[in-house]
């Protein structure tokens, strides 16, 4: 993005005359190097699988020959017949990016700006949406919504209403619950982009005489466009490659979309391959053209909002709306965490469950069998350690790369962008062929260990760390950085004292989404575990399908307290350790 | 050539062993005398009869299974195999034999050697792994207890430890007694449209109940069953589990071991075993050619197809397997697999070559 304006893009230009007059380059060869290096093995992380997928998607022989015995188009070409399944995926994918920005933007809106009562509790508990798995929440909403057993629904009719009140087996009822369970990513991205915000320009246009809304609208909405598009491409690309919800609300509605068409494809005898890669590869062209289109806005304008000037975030006092307000964030909350939970736990203790409660229905075997499971043993600890790690390596990982692309100036940055979104562009179940054919044959005996899902969750979630990091990156004021090359500091040194404290909050939303994002993986874990490297996920919608909504129900629970459990403990220990070092 | 182009397999020669023709007389006696010809050093543990080296099976200490049943079925399973041997660790992945069979053969075809024992809930993958010489051939002495069209040919590649059958449910709270199905066509009654369920075309038991009927009333009633707008789910635990919430009025193939879990579990659901007889399909497990632990492998293989590893797969409710075995007990229901009519597809040739057709017409079916 470049600065066009006023006095910091004065000073960049004189920056730029004093560093030209000392003939240094703009980038030095040590970081040059480390980019390279850095953003090359990001890119063959990508490519290597990629190139794998589109190999075949067009394989026209046997399918299940590697490598393919010919060469054809016929895949693609074939693809005409599932034009429905398209319709329907960009259908649900589109509502449910509507619904999830206006979640986002709002929740985001009034917790960072506005002075909510209970605002700093409230922020804590926006992110519980997202420790509740898609699987979860989709069990969740039929258990409340589905036409006959919903427990709304029973609740209905013992009430003395007939047929029922709301279905939740529809376009628009996915739609919600994608949004809910897999938009949340929306409120951290946005959040993360409205806290590092300057509040002077909401000031003064306040003082200037415009009220509350325009001030949002006209100032706040465009100083966080770059954060909303950037969430709206991510949560856009994130809704195509939905599976959870789909799968247990489609299904039943013979609502097919292009994951859940996929997942068909891939689990059948013989498995169709190159149909469901050439599914996926046509997804690249929609990928490419919201990436296309993100970065053409975000280039179009300007969005610093944090420049060498000093300023503390602040809250606007929205008077007697607080109350109002208060009652959306709780209402949000309501339908994205505690309903679903409650409903949840409240299945997990029955033998076959029901609205209506009876003493002889409740049972603790649910648990009993889950705790039996090794899927609850070692699977679990696995995901937790998997999470640890591919959270921080993750956000070391792709806050280099946001700022490889956005700040380096490096010869062809852009273009990493492109291929670091590829990931996102395809539903993991598919990317995992990609990365299970690449990384059998790849020498070193990682397949089938924790190493090579490591690499998978760093690779898979590349999108979604670049996304949320970038989002403040964008904010950031160059100036700020090229000060203190002024100043004598060194690559490194600017990186640690001014860029990455500047992106704290970036980063700590990152590593945030990034660990429950891999807690949770279900696409490309079913593929690539080892019978002595299994995750969770994979467990609880393997029991969904052959065992019970009761025992799935159970495991989730498990899964979600053990998640909570492990970020509680993990924030304590890092207070504590904050605490120790300011003393 | 692979090792099963070396041992002559063909298709056909598998077809005229008649494998799997369950529903036809034993013709020949079970040919104990040639397995026990290739046998070596047979020996009997618990009590059982084995080939494997029960010393070595224990150093090499693990057996690693792929397979196709429930996690708690699998761990089940595995539970009671280290029960009888506590010094051999067992590790497994599942997945539904589509997604388990590209697995494991990507794994060879990358040369990585990781599994012992493969079990598959589908014939057609079965023989192409047997022509692609992923199968160990192996005479399990315990093979003598089974007619020879239970086990692949030539024999030594894979057994049948077990059969699974399907006929109809419905939910007692939704379906008037008068309007209860009672045989295969009222599957096809108006009064079940939008309120009728089966599996998706991933499913083999799917495979046999489109097959058999198919040839049992013709290709139309399939077609008037599409009218039906039917509902497909991946497995019986949907399937059920919508049954019995009353989600679906009936479920058109209701597959007797869901069935059974779901009744102790006090759901209102009926079962009904059409007259006409029901589809049934066997499961098939043997030794992974190159098995990491070849010892442990053939050990494993015996005692699931012995009477003590057939206890567990007929009478452990999450699996639910009718064992094929004469001196097997009754299922837990009270029941021998004997007691039911079960048709099995006659041709297997033809039922292999039909797959592609049904596959195409039930995608069609559900919507997909």
């Amino acid at each position: 993005m470049e600065l066009d304006h006023g006095l910091v893009s004065d000073t960049r230009t004189s920056v730029r005359g004093v560093w030209g007059a000392l003939g240094a380059p703009h980038f030095s060869q040590s970081p040059r190097l480390v980019s390279v290096l850095v953003g090359g093995l990001a890119a063959v992380l990508v490519l290597y699988p990629i190139a794998y997928l589109v190999q075949a998607s067009l394989s026209v022989g046997d399918p299940q020959a590697r490598p393919p015995e010919a060469y054809g188009l016929d895949n693609f070409i074939g693809l005409g017949r599932y034009a429905h399944i398209f319709g329907n995926t960009l259908l649900v994918a589109a509502i449910a990016t509507v619904f999830a920005v206006i979640f986002g933007f709002t929740m985001g809106w009034i917790l960072s700006r506005t002075n909510v009562p209970g605002r700093a509790a409230f922020e804590q508990l926006m992110a519980l949406p997202y420790y509740v798995t898609p699987l979860m929440g989709a069990l969740a909403w039929a258990l409340i919504a589905s036409p006959n057993s919903g427990f709304v629904n029973q609740i209905w009719r013992a009430l003395g209403g007939e047929g029922y009140v709301v279905d939740i087996n529809t376009p628009g009822g996915i739609a919600w619950v994608m949004a809910l369970f897999e938009g949340s990513v929306a409120f951290v991205m946005i959040g993360a982009v409205m806290k590092s915000m300057d509040p002077a320009m909401e000031e003064a246009s306040q003082v200037l005489g415009a009220g509350r809304v325009r001030t949002m609208l006209r100032i706040t909405l465009p100083l966080v466009l770059p954060g909303v598009l950037g969430a709206a491409v991510f949560v856009f690309a994130e809704m195509l490659g939905s599976f959870s919800a789909a799968l247990v609300l489609g299904l039943p509605a013979r609502f097919y979309v292009v994951t859940t068409a996929m997942y068909q494809m891939v689990s059948q005898y013989p498995p169709r391959f190159p149909t469901a890669a050439a599914m996926g590869v046509s997804l690249f062209a929609v990928m490419f053209a919201m990436v296309w289109l993100y970065r053409r806005i975000v280039s179009a304008g300007t969005y610093v909002t944090i420049t060498g000037k000093a300023f503390r975030p602040r809250v606007m006092d929205v008077g007697g709306l607080r109350w109002p307000f208060l009652g959306v964030c709780v209402a949000y909350l309501a339908v994205a965490v505690i309903l679903p939970v409650l409903t949840i736990t409240y299945a997990s203790f029955q033998h076959l469950n029901s609205a209506i409660p009876r003493a002889s229905n409740f049972t603790l075997a649910n648990y009993k069998t889950a705790l039996s499971l090794d899927a609850v043993g070692s699977a679990l600890g696995n995901s937790l350690l998997l999470g640890l790690a591919t959270a921080s390596i993750g956000v070391l990982l792709m806050g280099f790369l946001s700022w490889l692309i956005y700040r380096s100036r490096l010869p062809g940055a852009g273009l990493i962008e492109y291929l670091l979104m590829f990931p996102q562009a395809v539903p993991r179940l598919v990317f995992a062929f990609g990365m299970l054919w690449a990384w059998l044959i790849f020498p070193i005996p990682i397949y089938g260990t924790l190493w090579l899902l490591l690499i998978a969750y760093l690779t898979v979630f590349l999108p979604l760390g670049l996304r949320t990091i970038s989002g403040v990156i964008l904010q950031i004021d160059r100036s700020l950085e090229e000060s203190a090359q002024m100043c004598g500091a060194t690559w490194g040194y600017r990186l640690r004292t001014v860029t990455m404290p500047l992106l704290k909050p970036g980063l700590i939303a990152a590593w945030l989404l990034l660990f429950i994002a891999s807690v949770r993986e279900l696409g490309a874990s079913i593929l690539l575990m080892g019978p002595k490297a299994k995750v969770i996920t994979p467990a609880i919608v393997e029991s969904w399908f052959s065992a019970s909504t009761e025992l799935t129900a159970a495991m989730a629970a498990l899964q979600t307290l053990a998640v909570v459990a492990a970020l509680v403990l993990l924030f304590a220990v890092a207070r504590r350790a904050v605490q120790h070092g300011g003393e | 050539m692979s090792d099963a182009d070396k041992s002559g397999l063909t298709r056909r020669g598998f077809l005229k062993t008649g494998a799997l023709v369950a529903a036809t007389p034993l013709l020949v006696e079970v040919p104990f005398a040639a397995a026990q010809s290739t046998a070596k050093n047979v020996t009997k543990v618990h009590d059982f009869q084995t080939s494997a080296d029960v010393a070595k099976a224990e150093q090499e200490g693990e057996v690693v299974y792929y397979g196709h049943d429930s996690e708690q079925g699998i761990a089940i399973l595995l539970e009671a195999f280290r029960k009888d041997f506590p010094k051999i660790k067992t590790s497994y992945v599942r997945l539904q034999t589509g997604a388990l069979y590209a697995k494991i053969t990507a794994e060879r075809s990358a040369g990585r050697f990781g599994v012992d024992v493969l079990q598959l809930s589908d014939i057609s993958p079965a023989i192409d792994f047997q022509k692609k010489g992923g199968w160990e051939q192996y005479m399990s002495p315990e093979y003598a207890a089974y007619k020879p069209e239970y086990q692949s040919t030539p024999a030594g590649y894979f057994g049948v430890p077990g059969v699974g059958f399907s006929g109809i449910a419905y939910n007692r709270g939704k379906v008037k007694p008068e309007q209860a199905p009672k045989t295969w066509k009222d599957i096809n009654n108006p009064a079940f449209k939008d309120g009728i369920s089966v599996k998706l075309a991933t499913s083999g038991m799917q495979h046999a109940q489109w097959y058999i009927l198919r040839k049992m009333f013709g290709n139309d009633f399939w077609q008037e069953f599409a009218k039906q707008r039917p509902k497909g789910f991946d497995a019986r635990a949907q399937l059920f589990d919508r049954l019995a919430k009353g989600e679906d009025r009936v479920c058109a193939l209701a597959e007797y071991a869901g069935y059974t879990l779901y009744q102790e579990k006090g759901a209102e659901i009926e079962f009904v075993a059409p007259p006409e007889g029901m589809p049934a399909i066997a499961i098939y497990v043997g030794v992974v050619n190159k098995a990491p632990h070849p010892e442990a492998a053939k050990l494993f293989v015996d005692w699931a197809l012995s009477k003590r590893g057939q206890a567990v797969y007929q009478n452990q409710k999450i699996l639910l397997y009718g064992s094929l075995r004469p001196d097997a007990g009754p299922m837990p229901t009270g029941k021998k697999l004997a007691d039911f009519k079960l048709l099995f597809p006659t041709d297997m040739n033809d039922y292999v070559a039909s797959h592609p057709i049904f596959v195409k017409e039930w995608n069609s079916i559900m919507g997909l």
